[in-house]
């Protein structure tokens, strides 16, 4: 019963925007272009949504009685002997008191205590299956199907749901981070509610600028439709589902970026964003194909029957581990045994296998999907561009929402990766978050940084993912959706105040302009920056807003496995060098754009602060950003996520041969020593930033002048473009120009001389008309002519001639007659 | 002068000689009218005689007869003929009516 | 010589004297009289062979009808008493040539042909009073031929009888409409 009030709130929450899409695209807006109107239902709409799914968060606590919670309390007392005697319950033991979590979620803290009954072990329900019947009280996982779409042979499409923890926080983040943006873009695009809106960055072939009419309705449908498609995305139930809706994003990004779709940098944005984003999706087919040829389903939960039995086990239950955490290998052949959990239920298919090659292969393909979507190396050069968009947009889908789904999709398919699968990932990861963090150091357009923050933060949620730190990922994920979203609104009110100057060598100074804003944005480069203050109430514990606590989850699991598999040391390198340029990046767009003085006194005369409706998100979502991860890693936002984590994870892999992942013991024990690190790259990147941009001692320029080369390097994004250009464009290029050659030459000669000879025999063909066919016509015409006009002179007319040819006749014809009968 | 067929068959080439002549030299209308007649009674001749004198028996005065009755149709339309050319011409000249010169 | 050949001998004289006349008269009222002549000898010619309804019909339709008609013609066609239209010399002189020359050719056929007797083809002459076998005939019966083989019948001129029945009546309606008294149009000129 409380699956299907999950259930149906969810679908409210994820169906309500796209009626708003339908009203809003399709209910006639274009008459009125001065209405808000459509605006006020997107908010309605998602703000509904948000309602919903915290709704629905609340009512999945109250029925399991907050066992996920519940477990930190556990954790923490058994933490004394939960150590060395490899407990089944993976403890988050640690020295620090979770006593914050109670101050700052009195209501959760509340459920927690009626929970607390509930074993230290039942947290770790991975699936309905290890729900046993004593415990149905305490489910966590609800999945079934919405609607049977189609059915090929064995091959079942349906749209279903699969609800658990991570669901729930995703629903809640997404619904309420929507909200906030769409009350921000109310004001950002209230430009466009004029009937001609002036385009000043679309150039006619005139030279005048564009005038159109404003497009505030279309704004807001196509927001809608991405609230839309990236909800179903999250609630989707298998992974057929997600791929749909993933190509939904897709294309809600395309038209959003090609929002300004008059602008050619706009249209290309959006053309790049949507092709660079197809070539992933091609490994995503294929790993999609190897899943169904060798599970022969997409499900990730179960399938039930009417009467609640279960039918066919899902991809999650499908993959059976060893105690070890490896995957469990037949003996026969060497392969992965597939359906182990399932064998008494279906006992012919119970000894599938699928060659262990093919699992990888599976497992990268799909995270191939992940690489485009979350602008991974080597795909990561369209987000960049993608800030063509509307800064909203920018916020909402290429920094909080659609980018994290890529991430979002590796933490929900975990169970299905094997080793190698991850340590790619990881790898992934960390090329893109030194790549960009890098490029982030040079860049001067304030949304650029933010974009290449947005991929080095996104590579740091896969790396995190990467070295099995589940949680570490996801929890990263949901803080940097937070402050991200609060930087690029932030970026958006600048912007906005300076009149759509987005270039931060013409700002500074604007702290005093705009005061919310620079105070908000300082609280979200300090999130992202990771900065603490250590034992500010007791030794043990830090204050921090939320960045430090979900990239120390990150920089601690990545050192946990560098220190299991030491030849993989960089993976824990750069990262916490790493973590020092993002602080380093992050205060030198602060101090750039609001200290110091004024660089532009244009801008900054006619720079304003932004209007209420778009300043009070920014504060929201600032509280939000700064203390949503209260707690750390036994805060309630860290349990929630990995209430339902995949049950390897807890304890780590110790592969005999290959790679050993940590388990959370692992990762536990060198926690402070990882914090501790990055802290101090954090703060060093800071205190550098502050040298060169806050204090205005140091010359910047000379420093550039003389790093030229490395800075022209940056500048130049890596030469990612020019690479890609030379490696993919000049081919390309080259290869059109030989088919137009080919066609030109070889084609188009094959049909002139065609047509050349049709010409000559049509020609002859003719003259053999003219001459013989009409000659014979023409001869016997003319014969029978000349016949008749030397016949006309016997033809006298007199009566008595002819009576005498008669005669003549006869008697002519009696002188034959003789003649021959003579003879 | 013996009442024998080649007597009859002379008389009537005779006739029907007349007749050709008649039709060949008369410019007056009526006179071809009367040279047909002619031709027409050499003919009637012959088969009369050849009625009498071989095996040819009533056929041939049977077809005299038809040729009497078509004679005598004849004349009338021909008569009709020649006063409608006169009306037109006012002659009876043949030799006037040579519309149908090549 | 019999009185039959003296007979025949003046008709065909007659005849052929009267039909020369014909052609050599220049004047329509004239050729109308020799043909008479020579019409009317021939029927006597027919009575001499046996042929006496053909004489009589010769005599009634020719004699009687046509030559009536031809003489209605040449009074209504006349413009003067005694029209002459003269043919010329060179015309007369061809018309005679060939006349010779296909009279030479009839003479040659008629003299150069065996003709079979009906004593020797079976007798079928005609021995006078042809009426009844004639009537008989143009109803459809053969009394000449049927009396010898019955088992043969041979059939009669009933069938030509009614088409030259008809055709007389055609003739007749024709001959009148062509005939018939038109409102001319003569121009002045045409009619002084």
């Amino acid at each position: 019963m409380v699956g299907e009030t999950l259930r149906n709130l969810l679908m409210i929450a994820w169906l309500l925007p796209l009626c708003g899409f339908a009203i809003e695209i399709f209910g006639g807006f274009w008459g009125s272009r001065k209405s808000r109107l459509a605006a006020w239902i997107a908010v309605g709409c998602i703000a509904t949504g948000f309602v919903c799914s915290a709704s629905a968060l609340l009512i999945w606590g109250r029925q399991n009685e907050w066992v996920v919670l519940d477990k930190a309390g556990h954790g923490h007392d058994e933490a004394g002997h939960s150590e060395g005697e490899n407990h089944a319950a993976p403890g988050h033991e640690g020295t620090a008191p979770h006593a914050e979590e109670h101050k700052e979620e009195p209501a959760k803290a509340q459920e927690e205590k009626h929970g607390s009954v509930a074993g230290s072990g039942s947290y770790l329900l991975t699936s309905m299956e290890e729900a046993k019947a004593d415990q149905t009280a305490k489910q966590t996982v609800f999945s079934g199907t919405i609607y049977r779409l189609a059915t090929f042979g064995g091959l079942e499409l349906s749209l279903d749901y699969y609800i658990d923890s991570l669901t729930l926080v995703m629903f809640t983040m997404v619904t309420f981070i929507a909200t906030c943006i769409h009350l921000f873009a109310m004001g950002y695009m209230s430009e466009e509610l004029t009937e001609e809106y002036v385009d000043h960055h679309a150039h006619l072939r005139n030279g005048h600028h564009l005038h159109r009419p404003g497009r505030f309705y279309r704004f807001f449908a196509f927001l809608s439709l991405f609230c839309f498609s990236m909800l179903g995305l999250v609630i989707a139930g298998n992974i057929f589902q997600v791929f749909v809706f993933w190509e939904l994003v897709g294309i809600c990004s395309f038209l959003l970026i090609g929002f300004y779709t008059e602008r050619k940098s706009a249209s290309n944005a959006a053309n790049k964003a949507f092709i660079m984003n197809r070539v992933g999706d091609f490994g995503f087919l294929i790993g999609l194909m190897v899943i169904w040829t060798y599970f022969g389903t997409f499900r990730f939960g179960e399938s039930h029957n009417a009467e609640g039995q279960v039918t066919q086990a899902g991809l999650f239950q499908m993959l059976a581990r060893d105690e070890a955490g490896n995957v469990t290998k037949s003996a026969e052949n060497g392969e992965v045994v597939i359906g182990a959990a399932e064998a008494s239920l279906n006992p012919v298919n119970s000894r599938k296998t699928i060659p262990y090659f093919l699992l990888v292969v599976a497992g990268l393909g799909v995270f191939a999907g992940c690489i485009g979507k979350s602008a991974q190396f080597p795909l990561q050069t369209w987000l960049p561009d993608a800030m063509e968009g509307p800064t909203p947009v920018s916020a909402l889908v290429h920094s909080a929402t659609m980018v994290a789904a890529g991430v979002y999709l590796v933490g929900r398919f975990y169970p299905m990766f094997v080793q190698e699968v991850l340590l790619t990932i990881a790898y992934v990861g960390c090329i893109t978050l030194f790549v960009a963090a890098t490029i982030a150091v040079v860049a001067t357009d304030i949304k650029k940084v933010l974009a290449y923050s947005t991929i080095s933060q996104l590579g740091y949620m896969m790396l995190g993912l990467g070295v099995f730190g589940w949680g570490a990922g996801l929890f990263h994920l949901v803080t940097h959706a937070f402050f991200k979203s609060l930087m690029f609104l932030c970026s958006g009110s600048v912007i906005y105040g300076c009149h759509h100057e987005q270039e931060m060598p013409k700002m500074g100074g604007l702290w005093k302009k705009m005061p919310i804003t620079a105070f908000t944005m300082l609280i979200g480069v300090i999130a992202i920056s990771g900065l603490a203050i250590p034992g500010l109430i007791n030794l043990s514990t830090v204050f921090a807003f939320s960045g430090f606590f979900s990239k120390d989850a990150v920089v601690a699991t990545a050192l946990a496995f560098v220190k299991a598999n030491p030849a993989h040391f960089l993976l824990f390198i750069v990262p916490l060098i790493t973590a020092g340029i993002t602080a380093f990046y992050m205060f030198r767009l602060w101090f750039y754009t609001f200290a110091g003085k004024p660089r532009d006194m244009h801008v900054y005369d006619h720079c304003h602060e932004a209007p209420l409706i778009m300043t009070a998100p920014l504060m929201v979502l600032s509280v939000l950003a700064a203390f949503c991860a209260v707690g750390g890693e036994k805060g309630p936002l860290f349990l929630l996520i990995t209430g339902d984590q995949p049950g390897h994870v807890a304890h780590g892999i110790s592969a005999t041969n290959g790679l050993t992942l940590p388990g959370h013991d692992a990762i536990h024990s060198v926690h402070g020593q990882a914090g501790l690190l990055a802290l101090i790259a954090a703060v060093s990147g800071t205190a550098i930033a502050w040298l060169l941009y806050g204090t205005e001692k140091v010359n910047v320029a000379e420093i550039k002048r003389q790093l030229s080369g490395v800075h022209s390097f940056l500048a130049n994004k890596w030469h990612f473009d020019d690479l890609y250009d030379a490696i993919f464009m000049r081919p390309m290029h080259i290869a059109g120009k030989f088919c137009a050659w080919f066609d030109r030459t070889v084609f188009d000669g094959i049909l002139h001389s065609a047509a050349k000879i049709t010409v000559f025999v049509s020609q002859w063909d003719r003259k053999f008309d003219e001459t013989v066919v009409d000659g014979l016509v023409n001869l016997v015409g003319n014969s029978t002519w000349s016949v008749g006009n030397s016949l006309r002179t016997v033809q006298t007319g007199r009566l008595r001639q002819y009576v005498m040819f008669i005669v003549v006749g006869v008697v002519a014809l009696f002188a034959i007659l003789i003649t021959s009968f003579a003879g | 002068m013996s009442a024998s067929l080649n007597a009859y068959l002379l008389v009537g080439a005779v006739l029907f000689i007349c007749g050709v002549v008649c039709m060949a030299t008369k410019r007056n209308g009526i006179g071809v009218l009367m040279g047909v007649e002619l031709v027409l009674n050499g003919a009637n001749v012959n088969f009369v005689a050849f009625s009498k004198f071989t095996d040819l028996g009533l056929d041939g005065q049977i077809f005299s007869l038809f040729v009497i009755v078509l004679a005598a149709a004849e004349a009338a339309v021909a008569l009709a003929i020649a006063l409608n050319f006169y009306n037109n011409h006012l002659t009876i000249d043949v030799d006037r009516a040579n519309k149908l010169k090549g | 010589m019999s009185g039959e050949n003296l007979l025949f001998t003046i008709f065909a004289v007659l005849t052929c004297v009267s039909a020369i006349a014909v052609v050599v008269s220049q004047t329509v009222v004239r050729m109308a009289f020799w043909l008479v002549l020579s019409l009317g000898s021939t029927s006597a010619l027919f009575f001499l062979a046996n042929a006496d309804f053909v004489g009589a019909s010769q005599l009634l339709v020719y004699v009687g009808g046509t030559l009536v008609l031809l003489v209605f013609g040449v009074m209504l066609t006349a413009s003067g008493p005694y029209l002459k239209i003269a043919t010329s010399p060179g015309e007369t002189v061809l018309g005679a040539l060939v006349a010779l020359l296909f009279g030479f050719v009839i003479f040659a056929c008629v003299n150069g042909v065996e003709w079979r007797s009906p004593e020797a083809a079976g007798t079928r002459a005609v021995a006078g009073n042809t009426l009844r076998p004639l009537g008989l005939s143009l109803l459809g019966s053969r009394p000449d031929h049927d009396l010898k083989d019955g088992d043969r019948l041979t059939p009669g001129y009933l069938l030509p009888f009614e088409i030259v029945s008809i055709h007389l009546l055609v003739v007749l309606i024709g001959a009148a409409y062509l005939a018939r008294a038109k409102r001319r149009t003569v121009s002045p000129s045409v009619q002084s």
